[in-house]
Parts: structure tokens; C-alpha cells; sequence
């Protein structure tokens, strides 16, 4: 694996780039671009990608900005510090979530794992699994790529227009706006992506394509 | 290049002390140098399984305290002279020792030894906060059962807060019989909730209780089939790849035979 020429790393706020000493700038944005055609789920729409601030020249950064534009995903220079700093702060739950808010979209890039909590006004993105006994309370809805055994509640603070989600959808309790439908006592895989939404006052399951 | 390597579990009785004491063993029977710190204060085990709890004298207390020298407090384990315990204190208690501490004491250890093994204690509160706070790398054991997974699970999530990012799983006391029947957890299961890097699998095996109480870790019998899973798992942390084991189940050709009698 050393010879790869871009490192990915999941942090708390999206993904963290750096590169591999000893190529130039050419070849590494050759290799960013194959990534983003492969398509291969890294980068997808609304993802926040970061660097080190000292890591590219300020025009190969503007160049990098524009190549990730083009695929709708977001290219920032921080310190890794100040973004932590960020996610800690917590959105008043109190607040009523409008119509905006749940436009806005918080991507997780890890595994949710027992004991972990995501609460926010807007929509999630999880590219991991959500764990048992994890949480996720989202405003608007939720979208899981990957398995779903923990809690989660979307339209949590009364869109009951929102959805949730998941490669595997097999939660503990899912819940939308007011509603909660809890498992079955017993639990199978789920083969397809489902999604949960409220269909005539009650919570639907149903078999999608994605 | 010297490691710290925290033995964490979040669930008590799944086998950490057990792994930490055969890992040590394992570790200085390939010649390396290495120190078993045990971080249980008040409810120290890791001595009694080495059968070296008549030989101490200091304890962690009194290193981390200053009142002697780390080497005074260092017992010399009876077989393997390259093995060092520093036992803990079984008078006081956990918050006798703050995380500052013992990440300057495995930095004084780093110097000398190659393996620095530390027992954390069961739980995530204090004791568990201050047995992470030096390690580079955490081994988490857990067993095939729904509420030591969930645990274990909870531990990593602590220890990614703590931006702990190598951890290895060892699923400890399989028995293959059961899972086999489909009454116990199998390895996909547990690999697909705590998607973490599984260096170990280790079966039950009664040898483990008869060698705990002789204070001989299982890993010296050479005919233990636990024994065997910890010489494997010690042969992965020395960069080594090594196969797992073949417990005797669910392979689709072995079914078959067992079907036509084979």
C-alpha cells in the first residue's frame, strides 16, 4: 500500500487527503481524477474533503478546488484541530427544524459504534455501519450506506416527509417524526437497500433500487 | 522500535488477563524484552496467573509515586528471564494512578524493553482511561456472545475518541461445537459488527483453568489447542503471516464427508 500516491482519511467532518512525498503535482491530481470517475463511493455528492494547509501550493489548491466542483464535492484547507472543534458543538435540539435545515446534509465517515450519537437539525449521510446501541436523531432524513442495527430517528423534530435509508435497514427501533415501529423479535438480513417512510399514518418498509 | 499494546476488553471475565499473561510469555519465548504492566489496582490478577505473587515487593503505586525507582519494583518472571511484571497495589484503588503517570512510566519503559503489554482493567471509566493513555496500539478481547460484542464495540468507539487507530480484535473462548450448531456467535457475525483487524481466535479449552491455577500460561503446552491460538497470535504481532486455525467445523467438504461418512 505505499506506493499509493493519495492517502484517504475518514475524520469527524469528512475526509482527509495528504499525498505520498516525491510526486508532482501532475501525477497527483491524474490520480484524484480516476478516483472521482471510478465512482467508487468515496466521493460522493456534499462529501467535504480536507487538506493540510501546507501540503500544495496555493494554484495547485485552486486547481484541486475546481476538479472536486465539478463533482459537487466540497475542497477546504483546515487545520484537522479546527474542524473537530467544530463538530463539537451541539445544535440546539430545542429549536424547530425548518425546511432548510434538513436540505443541509452532516456526513459521517466511520462507523457509528455502541454508545455513539449523532443529533442534528439536518440530514445524515453515514458511510459505515450504525452500530447496536448507537444513535442517530436526525431533522431531516437519513441515508446509511452500509448495515443499520442501532436507533434512529429521522424527522426528529416533526418532518414526518423524512426517510431513512440503509444498504441492510435493520434497526432496533426506527423512528420518523412521531411515529416508532420497533424489529421484529426475529431479525433477518435484508438482502436489497431499504427504505422506511411514513405511508398512511404508519411506518413502511420498502425494497429499493440504488 | 519499542510498542506499547494496551489488552482491553470494556466487558470484565472475557479473558484479558489471560491474553495479556500468555502474550507476554509468548512474546519472551521469541527472545524479546518484555514488561506486563497490570493497571487492575485492587483487583490484581496478572501476577497470580504468572505465579510470581510471592515475589513482590513494590508496586505500580509506589513507582508512579515516586517512592522507588520503576527497576526495584520490576519482578523477574521465574522462567523467562527477558519477562518483567510491574504488579499493581492490591490495597488502593484505581484513582491512585492518573493518565500523566503511566504515560511517563511506558516512556521510561520504552528505552529498555521491546513489548510493553498493559492489562487494562474491565469498564470505561478512569481505570480504563488511565491503562490507554500510553499505548500505541490496543488489542480488544472479546468472546462470542452478543453482550461481550456490544461491549467490545463500545470500547473501540472509546478508544477511536482517544485516537487510538490500531486496534486488533481477539475473540477469546470459541467453542466450535456450538457455533457450528448455530448456537453461537460465528466469526462473520462478529466481524461484520466490530469490522475491525482480527489477529486471534482463540477456542476454549480447559487447559487454560488448569494452567491459570499452576500459574503457567497455556502457551508453554506445546499440545493445548488455546495454546497453539496465542503462539499464532504472538507470531502476528511480530509481523508474521499466519493462517487461523481450522477448528473442526462448517467447512462445506468437511460436511459432506461427515454426511457420506467419510
Amino acid at each position: 500500500m505505499n506506493d499509493e500516491i493519495v492517502k484517504i482519511k475518514g475524520t469527524k467532518t469528512g475526509l482527509l487527503l495528504s499525498f505520498t512525498q516525491g510526486f508532482d503535482f501532475d501525477t497527483i491530481e491524474q490520480d484524484i481524477r480516476e478516483k472521482l470517475e471510478s465512482g467508487s463511493g468515496f466521493f460522493t455528492r456534499g462529501t467535504v474533503i480536507q487538506i493540510a494547509p501546507d501540503a500544495l501550493r496555493k494554484d495547485d489548491q485552486a486547481r484541486l478546488k475546481r476538479l472536486f466542483s465539478r463533482y459537487g464535492v466540497l475542497f477546504r484547507t483546515t487545520d484537522p484541530l479546527a474542524a473537530v472543534q467544530k463538530t463539537r458543538e451541539q445544535p440546539n435540539p430545542d429549536r424547530t427544524a425548518s425546511e432548510e435545515d434538513a436540505q443541509q446534509m452532516v456526513v459521517v465517515n466511520r462507523t457509528l459504534r455502541g454508545g455513539q450519537e449523532i443529533r442534528t437539525k439536518s440530514s445524515v449521510l453515514v458511510c459505515g455501519n450504525v452500530n447496536p446501541g448507537a444513535q442517530i436523531i436526525a431533522g431531516g432524513s437519513i441515508d446509511i450506506r452500509g448495515t443499520c442495527r442501532g436507533m434512529v430517528h429521522a424527522g426528529a423534530y416533526g418532518n414526518s416527509k423524512a426517510f431513512v435509508i440503509a444498504d441492510h435497514l435493520m434497526p432496533m427501533q426506527i423512528r420518523i417524526a412521531n411515529l416508532i415501529a420497533r424489529s421484529p423479535d426475529e431479525m433477518e438480513k435484508t438482502e436489497k437497500a431499504e427504505r422506511a417512510s411514513i405511508k398512511d399514518g404508519q411506518i413502511v418498509i420498502e425494497p429499493i433500487e440504488r | 522500535m519499542s510498542e506499547v499494546i494496551v489488552i482491553t476488553s470494556g466487558k470484565g471475565g472475557v479473558g484479558k488477563t489471560t491474553t495479556t499473561a500468555n502474550l507476554g510469555v509468548g512474546l519472551a519465548m521469541r527472545g524479546k524484552r518484555v514488561v506486563l504492566v497490570d493497571t487492575d489496582t485492587g483487583l490484581r490478577n496478572l501476577d497470580l496467573l504468572l505465579g510470581l505473587e510471592n515475589r513482590i515487593m513494590y508496586d505500580l503505586i509506589d513507582v508512579t509515586e515516586g517512592r522507588v525507582p520503576y527497576k526495584k519494583a520490576l519482578v523477574r518472571h521465574k522462567k523467562y528471564d527477558n519477562l518483567f511484571l510491574l504488579p499493581t497495589s492490591q490495597v488502593k484503588d484505581k484513582s491512585s494512578v492518573n493518565p500523566e503517570q503511566l504515560v511517563r512510566l511506558c516512556q521510561e519503559l520504552r528505552k529498555e524493553y521491546d513489548y510493553i503489554l498493559i492489562d487494562c482493567p474491565a469498564g470505561i471509566e478512569q481505570g480504563f482511561k488511565t491503562a490507554i493513555a500510553g499505548a500505541d496500539c490496543a488489542i480488544v478481547v472479546t468472546m462470542p456472545e452478543i453482550s461481550a460484542v456490544r461491549d467490545a464495540d463500545k470500547i473501540i468507539g472509546e478508544l477511536n475518541r482517544a485516537d487510538k487507530e490500531s486496534i486488533k480484535l481477539v475473540v477469546n473462548r470459541i467453542r466450535p461445537q456450538m457455533v457450528e450448531k448455530g448456537d453461537m456467535l460465528d466469526m462473520n457475525d462478529i466481524n461484520d459488527i466490530l469490522s475491525i483487524d482480527c489477529i486471534g481466535q482463540v477456542p476454549d479449552d480447559e487447559k487454560v483453568v488448569t494452567s491459570t491455577n499452576r500459574g503457567e500460561p497455556v502457551i508453554t503446552l506445546e499440545d493445548s489447542v488455546a495454546g497453539q491460538a496465542y503462539r499464532n497470535i504472538v507470531g502476528r504481532i511480530c509481523g508474521e503471516e499466519i493462517p487461523f486455525m481450522d477448528f473442526p467445523k462448517d467447512s462445506f467438504l468437511q460436511r459432506l464427508k461427515k454426511l457420506l461418512g467419510m
